[in-house]
């Protein structure tokens, strides 16, 4: 929690408490006074039947809202203590109550009262924009409040001193009807785009999260967006004369008691998902490794996106449970972290949904679960780690050995087997001059002959340190000058269609010589297959030949060599040899199709 | 005779300009790239141009593809490529349908001089040279029922000449027999294999090689 908290730039705050009970209560009291006193007023003024219309439903609706969310304030607080949403709720509820204060008959009550009439929707959009956290998120959200705020009372005020709002009104300066009209048409205008682009606010942030919302928090939000829709609705409505005022106006205050409900059914189902922390332990108790616990902590938190990444000290990094290396995301991106310690050592991180956050017992309990398995999960990951470095340093090390050998090749050709062709060469022009002398003649033939072995041994050995004709020419070209020194005439089917990986070429060209050898060696068999072809995404090799069969299965120094070239390439190295049945030799390497 | 060589090691390019100069051939032009051989083939129209297969700037198959190249555009002017490793694939690839003008050749072969020159003139003259290693690698893949094992010892060693590029002159001259017996050696080594007889000195060289290949 303290990473969430993190995560959205905030200092970090002593562990919150929880609510006092005698806070709690006081305010219950309040909140009832409150609303008692609304339904009071609301009966006793004559006016509103004219303007509002029904008095009782008006009463009723205005109480429900107090009530509402007064109490749903509570129950938040007191889940949530470290959440500033309850008490915002408590506030909205209040100021529900107070803007009510308008209908009363004293002077002063009146104009406080009328003053904050346009409070309660402003404080409805800072509620629904600071979910779940009671904070605005961003700079624009806090604008946009604030200058709600200042709009909805400010020009309330201004209105107030144009007059027409009856006698009770303490403000009012000079009564003047143009200036009050165009003031409240601003006014309202104002505060239903504030509400219309909260609901812009809350639509592009369930865009952004990318994921559908569990159904209560999508329940939830709906709701939140409807009261504000309602409300720019009423406010347009009234401003402008619009039709149906008073169906509206109870519309929108059914619509704003709608959020509280959602909100405790939201709550009721997070209580109802935390019996699935039993089944967690149920199930990891019965198999405290249980094939994937990632999989089983996201049913249990029902968050399909859900990614377990565990903590691998030796490494300095996460990875998942197949030792794959896993970027902790950034702050903003819209996953929250969650982080599992154990025994005082850090164990692994929960990559979730930022909205279990507003579930933070329901993480608890299920991290507190996910601690039987665990230590197991964690162990796991590092060793597939250590499987994946070691055949990553495999290949490496054999890519390396195959680079520095084809850098060999290559200066032999170009440095030694050059110079002696051309010194070859130039005894060959010295021998010309030397039509007199025969004895310099046949020392200087004498010396051509020796570079000429030298040159046939360079090149076998430049041979042996790679097939440049592979990589020149590739293997089809290769493999026919392999087919034509076999010692059994040998059919060649290479079926590739353009070129593939040098490795692959390289290693597939060793185990044709070698295998080829082979059958020169041992195999008593009178012909041979080599086939080259690519299926499937894989790229296969064999060598197959007639002869006697009841060949060491187990790879031979020579074929042991091959088969750490092929796994290296996450291949596999085949041999059949049953008695009397040839000898089959088959590698397999994946390659991209 | 003119020639132009394409060699990327100096030492070697002054080497073969020399020896070819030497030998009564025009060296027209010697360069080290393919683009550049391109280029002074077609300025120059040689008769003949020497190419190492292995050529900048990748050293992979650049000599090659140019030598390829020259043989489909330039039909009349001969090929003869040198590498220090030959291979029965490349020798097809180069010869593809036809071995006109067309050599291929150990690159250590320059330095008999007598020999060599034999085999770029011949090539230059519109016919071949193919090194006696990839003949040699061809018949040595021996099969029981193979009519090859019919051939007595001399009618092999006049096939390898003729799979070599030889014209019958070369071969008697090679062998130190009278032009009529390498004819008759010949007419014979044709029959035993059934190839059709009479075709000229590059026709047959690539009778032969496809025949030893099968």
């Amino acid at each position: 929690m303290v990473d969430s908290a993190l995560a959205q730039g905030l200092p970090m705050e002593e562990a919150p408490r929880m609510p006092n009970a005698a806070v709690i209560g006081l305010i219950s009291l309040a909140g009832a006074a409150a609303a008692t006193c609304s339904l009071v007023l609301a009966l006793r003024n004559d006016t509103i039947s004219a303007d509002i219309g029904e008095p009782l439903v008006i009463a009723l609706l205005s109480v429900w809202v107090t009530t509402s969310y007064i109490l749903c304030g509570l129950i938040a607080w007191w889940h949530r203590p470290a959440s500033r949403f309850g008490p915002l709720m408590i506030a909205a509820g209040f100021a529900n109550f107070l803007a009510s204060l308008a209908w009363t008959t004293n002077e002063v009550v009146f104009t406080f009262g009328q003053a904050l009439d346009l409070l309660p929707p402003v404080l409805f959009l800072h509620v629904f924009l600071a979910f779940p956290s009671g904070r605005l998120r961003g700079r624009f959200d806090r604008w946009l409040v604030v200058t709600a705020y200042v709009t909805a009372i400010g020009l309330e005020l201004v209105r107030m001193t144009f007059g027409y709002f009856g006698p009770l009104n303490l403000l009012e300066i000079t009564e003047n009807a143009d200036a009050a009209q165009a003031a409240t048409r601003v006014q309202l205008t104002l505060v239903s785009a504030y509400c219309l682009t909260g609901v812009g606010i809350l639509v592009a942030r369930r865009l952004r999260a990318g994921r559908p919302l569990r159904w209560s928090l999508a329940l939830l939000a709906d709701a939140f967006g409807l009261a504000l829709v309602m409300i720019a609705a009423l406010l347009m409505s009234a401003a402008w004369g619009g039709p149906a005022v008073q169906q509206i106006r109870w519309a929108t205050f059914a619509a704003l008691s709608l959020a509280p409900v959602a909100f405790l059914v939201a709550l009721l189902h997070s209580r109802l998902a935390r019996s699935s922390v039993g089944d967690l332990f149920v199930e990891l108790q019965a198999d405290p490794a249980p094939a994937d616990l990632r999989a089983a902590l996201a049913r249990a938190l029902s968050d399909p996106s859900l990614t377990l990444a565990y903590w691998l000290p030796n490494y300095g990094c996460y990875a998942d449970q197949d030792g794959r290396l896993i970027e902790l995301p950034d702050a903003d991106s819209g996953t929250a972290t969650t982080r599992i310690d154990q025994g005082g050592a850090h164990v692994a991180v929960l990559l979730h949904d930022p909205a279990l956050e507003d579930e933070s017992e329901l993480l608890s309990a299920v991290t507190a679960a996910a601690g039987l398995g665990l230590e197991n999960g964690r162990l796991h990951a590092e060793l597939r780690a250590h499987v994946v470095e070691l055949s990553a340093s495999r290949a490496r090390i054999i890519d390396v050995g195959q680079k520095e050998r084809q850098r060999l090749e290559r200066n032999l050709h170009d440095g030694a087997q050059q110079r002696l062709i051309a010194l070859s060469l130039e005894l060959s022009a010295l021998e010309a001059r030397l039509a007199d002398d025969p004895e310099a003649r046949a020392r200087l033939d004498q010396a051509r002959r020796e570079i000429a072995t030298s040159l046939e041994e360079l090149r076998d050995v430049a041979r042996g340190l790679h097939p440049a004709v592979v990589s020149g020419h590739g293997l089809e070209i290769a493999l026919e000058q392999l087919a034509a020194r076999a010692p059994v005439p040998v059919t060649l089917a290479v079926d590739l269609d353009g070129r593939v990986s040098e490795s692959l070429e390289v290693a597939a060209f060793y185990l044709v010589s070698e295998g080829l050898a082979n059958i020169g060696k041992h195999a008593n068999a009178t012909t041979a297959t080599v086939e080259v072809r690519r299926l499937d995404g894989r790229f296969i090799v064999e060598v197959v030949d007639n002869g006697g069969g009841g060949a060491d299965t187990e790879l031979g120094t020579g074929l042991r060599g091959l088969a750490d070239r092929v796994e290296a390439l996450d291949g596999r190295l085949r041999v059949w040899s049953p008695a009397g049945g040839g000898t089959r030799l088959r590698a397999e390497i994946p390659c991209a199709p | 005779m003119r020639a132009v060589i394409a060699e990327d090691s100096v030492l070697l390019r002054e080497g073969l300009a020399r020896l070819l100069g030497e030998n009564g051939l025009e060296v027209v032009g010697s360069c080290e790239t393919a683009d550049d051989l391109l280029l002074k083939v077609r300025s120059y129209s040689p008769d003949v141009a020497v190419i190492d297969i292995r050529l900048p700037p990748s050293h992979n198959d650049e000599g090659m593809q140019a030598a390829l190249e020259i043989r489909a555009s330039h039909p009349s002017v001969g090929v003869l490529v040198l590498s220090q490793y030959v291979e029965v694939g490349l020798a097809m690839k180069l010869l593809s349908d036809s071995a006109d003008g067309a050599g291929y050749l150990l690159k250590d072969r320059i330095s008999d001089v007598k020999e060599f020159i034999d085999a770029v003139q011949r090539v230059a003259e519109g016919g071949s040279a193919i090194d006696p290693i990839i003949v040699s690698t061809l018949l040595s893949r021996h099969r029981s029922d193979d009519p090859l094992t019919e051939l007595t010892p001399r009618e092999r060693e006049v096939l390898e000449l003729m799979a070599e590029g030889r014209s019958n002159q070369g071969i008697a001259d090679k062998l130190v027999i009278s032009l009529r017996a390498v004819e008759k050696y010949v007419s014979s080594i044709f029959g035993k294999l059934g190839l059709p007889s009479g075709a000229t000195d590059s026709r047959r060289v690539l009778a032969v090689l496809l025949y030893l290949r099968s």
